[in-house]
């Protein structure tokens, strides 16, 4: 692992507000995203999770401690530099969203001359090639409004790479998608890591994902950081079943030999058991 | 095509289009002229003081150039409120702004006198002061965590509307009963002749206004993809809405002071040129001020000679459109159908 | 009807008009059916002691007849006579308080189609009240409010007296201005939008009588709104802007200086008269009407 692009140390947020609101906050988080890492970053609902990732992107500012990227504290990154270094390919895009393809994929090069009235040549060039690479370039004068889930989730995903960012963040990137195009995905996402050296944090509630694509894994529950570490550290059947409060087995995929987890799925209640008193 | 090529081919088209506007409205009128008489004027032939030069120089050009700015500051503040609210239904009448705007301009009527520059002014600060409490109202009322849905705005937006409507009712019914006739009539909406100076700080306002609006119009792009996707794409989403909630304010209060309120132009305009030309604020600013300022001028020519030589208030012609045009996007379009 | 003849003719006609109509009225001590001006039939138990008047030109006209020991409420813009603001007010025209008016027991409430609200009568019949509309378009009419006002607050003996004076005065008005050239006059109630008088207006009828030709006599109804080229087109002589207060009459007159082709403003004939004497009918339109012909004709009033 080479030198850390990103480093947490001691950090917490807390929401402003009642009980319900605070508790998705975080507290004492210290970890690095080194350069050239896939980090997946799992744990129940709740746990934090997309505070991490508005904390990592500055749309919060931490209460405690302080985030570095690139050895520089995120609070003296302008908004738009940081926006060169750091892309996040959200969990959805908004319903109704008037835009073609293309013009979504263009509004990633916003970062790279946030003055320049119209995106130049260069700028264009870039975003065919994020198409191209997520396969939606035929798709490129279509309206986001007429694609499929699949489509929408490639194309957000097209203009998150024409930022050109050295970490993408990536929120339930497969949460839309057929199995075809997860494959696609993690396959993409694969080649970009190796062959770009790009930097990829995952957030994922699939575990077998995030175990099958990171080098690390992150367990967040609670707003801390119960464990970091290879997948086969992290997933640990009594650490999981205390974390997610239920019963697991992991075992191990045996093409690639990282670990598997299952859920142990409840006995169904006796018939004509403990019902009856609701029913009442 | 370029993006800079195909911009200047949709202002060329509609300049065109708002140059055979002008040229309609320039040639008709309840003075009777005929056009040789007004080429006359426009040559610089006819005779100082006749009445073919003051009724082409001095009523037709003012009016023309009030009607066309109106036009073209209220669509463009429309689009701001759209992008802004991310909620194409959102417009200066319908959320309420105007309303704002009008009752600070009817306090600043009955509380001073004189049209002169300062009185302008002064009636531009109060309209806008009522159109900054409207707006920032209907902001608070409408927002929850998912933006601004069609029917909370919408209703926020009569509210508002309702209880600045009441507020002018209030005024006016302690006005004596012979300056009433004219206040009711200035609150349909016309659009006069307007002294050269005052013309002046009305185009100034108004270019102030489009501006802060079309410097923004690419990060207005990136706001609709949610305020905190575009905070992580680098626009300081904060500051962005700010600057159009005071540009499409400040229109809809400039507007108001100079014609009174004026429904639908920014609800008409924008949506149109969406059909025809997608949603890019880029496009869409520019092409909806030149394309307000054909629809408005359009409607007060007509608004000023179909009874001639009596005349109807512009703003009857605007909701006569507006008003169908309005319910049919919400059958068709938006039935249910928006966040 | 009256609005055909010359001024004097017509000035006559009223007169008669208005001496029959006094022979008519029925003696005070017994029940009334009278009609009011706008053909309604209203019954009173009795002459009316305690009167209310809705209307600022029937308070006028009842301060001038000598009758306001009968008037016990007036509206806020019951200004003048002075003694007017003495009077118990019951609100504005548009929406009067019910409660002031029922507490101070009037048996007649006085109101016009021209500011007050139907549902106002209506509201104010339901409380047993009755209500006696007055209106008063032309000179006629406002000779024959006087005769009737005068009747219904028992000063039916200075009716004459008054009706006689009014007529003196604008007798005097239009035979001094009788023989003059009738100057083509656009007179202005608002500006912005130019809002005029138009033929059933007093003020139409005021400006013939003040030897003007108003330019905008031919338009139907009272006070309808007017394409400002069309008066340009109309090249009117003398420009009279009415004084609402602020923004209108002289305060606007910048407005047309720029419309140098109007022989008004090429002599800088712009005059600002009172709008609050002018587009009331009370007695005080003939000093609005002496105002309006020194304005058209300023040459015979030196």
């Amino acid at each position: 692992m080479s030198a850390a692009l990103v480093e947490l140390s001691d950090v917490g947020f807390r929401y402003p507000g009642p009980a319900p609101a605070r508790r998705f906050g975080l507290s004492g988080l210290s970890f690095s995203i080194g350069a050239g890492e896939i980090l997946g970053v799992i744990g129940p609902n709740s746990a934090g999770k997309t505070t991490l990732i508005r904390l990592l992107t500055r749309v919060l500012d931490p209460t405690d401690g302080r985030v570095l990227v690139e050895g520089v504290a995120l609070s003296e990154w302008p908004r738009w530099r940081l926006a060169q270094r750091i892309a996040v390919v959200p969990q959805e895009l908004p319903p109704a969203m008037p835009f073609t393809v293309e013009e979504l994929v263009l509004m990633g090069r916003y970062p790279h001359a946030p003055r320049r009235f119209f995106e130049t040549s260069a700028d264009r060039a870039v975003a065919r090639e994020s198409m191209e690479a997520t396969g939606v370039l035929p798709l490129a004068a279509q309206p986001l409004g007429a694609l499929s889930g699949g489509e929408r989730q490639r194309a957000v995903l097209a203009r998150a790479l024409a930022q050109r960012p050295r970490l993408l963040v990536l929120d339930e990137p497969t949460a839309h998608l057929d199995l075809r195009y997860q494959a696609e995905c993690v396959g993409l996402l694969r080649r970009l890591n190796r062959d770009e050296g790009l930097t990829i944090v995952l957030v994922s509630h699939d575990l077998n994902l995030a175990a099958e694509v990171s080098d690390r894994l992150l367990l967040l529950a609670g707003g801390r950081a119960v464990r970091v570490g290879a997948p086969a550290e992290v997933l640990d059947e009594a650490l999981l079943a205390s974390v997610y409060g239920c019963a697991v087995v992991v075992d191990e995929n045996v093409a690639t030999g990282r670990p598997v987890v299952h859920v142990v799925y409840p006995e169904p209640l006796p018939k004509g058991g403990g019902n009856t008193e609701v029913r009442s | 095509m370029t993006a800079e090529a195909r911009l200047a081919r949709v202002l060329i088209a509609l300049g065109l289009g708002l140059t055979a506007v002008v040229a309609a409205a320039l040639f008709v009128g309840s003075a009777g002229l005929t056009p040789g008489a007004v080429i006359e004027v426009l040559a610089g032939r006819a005779t100082a003081d006749s009445t073919e030069r003051v009724v082409v120089l001095s009523l037709r050009l003012p009016r023309i150039a009030v009607a066309a700015i109106a036009g073209g500051a209220l669509a463009v503040a429309g689009v701001g409120f759209q992008a802004l609210t991310r909620n194409p239904l959102a417009e200066p009448s319908v959320i309420g702004v105007s309303s704002g705007a009008a009752f600070g301009v009817v306090v600043a009527q009955l509380t001073g006198g004189g049209a002169g520059l300062g009185d302008t002014f002064r009636l531009v600060a109060f309209g806008l002061a009522g159109a900054l409490v409207a707006g920032i109202t209907v902001y608070l009322v409408a927002t929850t965590q998912a933006g601004f849905p069609v029917p909370t705005l919408l209703l926020s937006g009569v509210i508002v509307g309702v209880f600045f409507s009441a507020a002018i009712t209030v005024i006016t019914s302690l006005v004596d009963i012979n300056r009433l006739g004219g206040i009711i009539h200035w609150l349909l909406g016309n659009i006069g002749p307007v002294a050269p100076a005052s013309l002046l700080v009305f185009a100034v306002l108004a270019a102030i206004g489009v501006l802060l609006i079309l410097l923004r119009a690419r990060e207005l792009n990136v706001l609709a993809l949610g305020e905190e996707s575009a905070v992580q794409l680098g626009v300081d989403a904060e500051r962005l809405k700010r600057q159009i909630f005071f540009g499409a304010a400040l229109l809809t209060a400039a507007v108001v002071a100079f014609t009174g309120p004026i429904g639908f132009v920014g609800l008409i305009v924008p949506h149109v040129l969406r059909m025809l030309l997608g949603s890019d604020n880029r496009f869409l600013v520019p092409a909806a001020f030149v394309g307000g300022a054909i629809f408005l001028l359009g409607a007060d020519t007509l608004a000023r000679n179909i009874v001639a030589p009596a005349e109807l208030s512009v703003g009857v012609i605007t909701s006569f459109c507006g008003a169908p045009f309005f319910v049919y996007l919400l059958r068709t379009r938006y039935r249910g159908g928006l966040p | 009807m009256l609005a055909a003849g010359p001024p004097r003719a017509r000035l006559g006609a009223c007169v008669v008009f208005f001496a029959l109509l006094v022979a008519a009225l029925p003696r005070p001590g017994l029940a009334l059916t009278l009609t009011d001006m706008t053909g309604r039939v209203v019954t009173l138990a009795a002459p009316p002691q305690r009167i209310i008047s809705l209307v600022p030109s029937a308070t006028e006209i009842i301060f001038a007849l000598g009758g306001e020991e009968r008037l016990v409420g007036v509206t806020d813009f019951c200004d003048f006579p002075p003694a007017a603001r003495q009077k118990r007010s019951v609100g504005g025209m548009i929406a009067p308080n019910l409660e002031v008016i029922t507490t101070l027991t009037p048996d007649l409430v006085i109101g016009t189609r021209e500011g007050n609200r139907y549902e106002t009568f209506d509201q104010i019949r339901r409380l047993g009240i009755p209500v006696y509309l007055v209106h008063a378009g032309n000179v006629g009419e406002m000779l024959d409010a006087v005769g009737r006002l005068g009747h219904l607050t028992g000063r039916a003996d200075a009716v004459a007296p008054l009706a006689a004076r009014l007529s003196q005065r604008i007798h005097a008005v239009s035979t001094a201005v009788k023989s003059l050239r009738r100057p083509r006059v656009l007179y202005v109630l608002w500006p912005d939008p130019l809002i005029v008088p138009a033929r059933a207006s007093l003020i139409t009828e005021l400006i013939g009588l003040a030897g003007g030709d108003s330019i905008t006599s031919a338009q139907s109804g009272d006070y309808p709104r007017f394409s400002i080229e069309a008066a340009v087109a109309r090249a009117p002589e003398v420009i009279i802007l009415a004084d609402h207060g602020s923004g209108t009459g002289m305060q606007q007159r910048h407005q047309w200086d720029r419309l140098k082709s109007l022989p008004a403003v090429r002599t800088g004939r712009l005059h600002s008269v009172d709008g609050g004497i002018l587009h009331r009918y009370g007695p005080r339109v003939v000093d609005g009407l002496d105002q309006l012909a020194r304005a058209i004709h300023p040459e015979a009033f030196r």
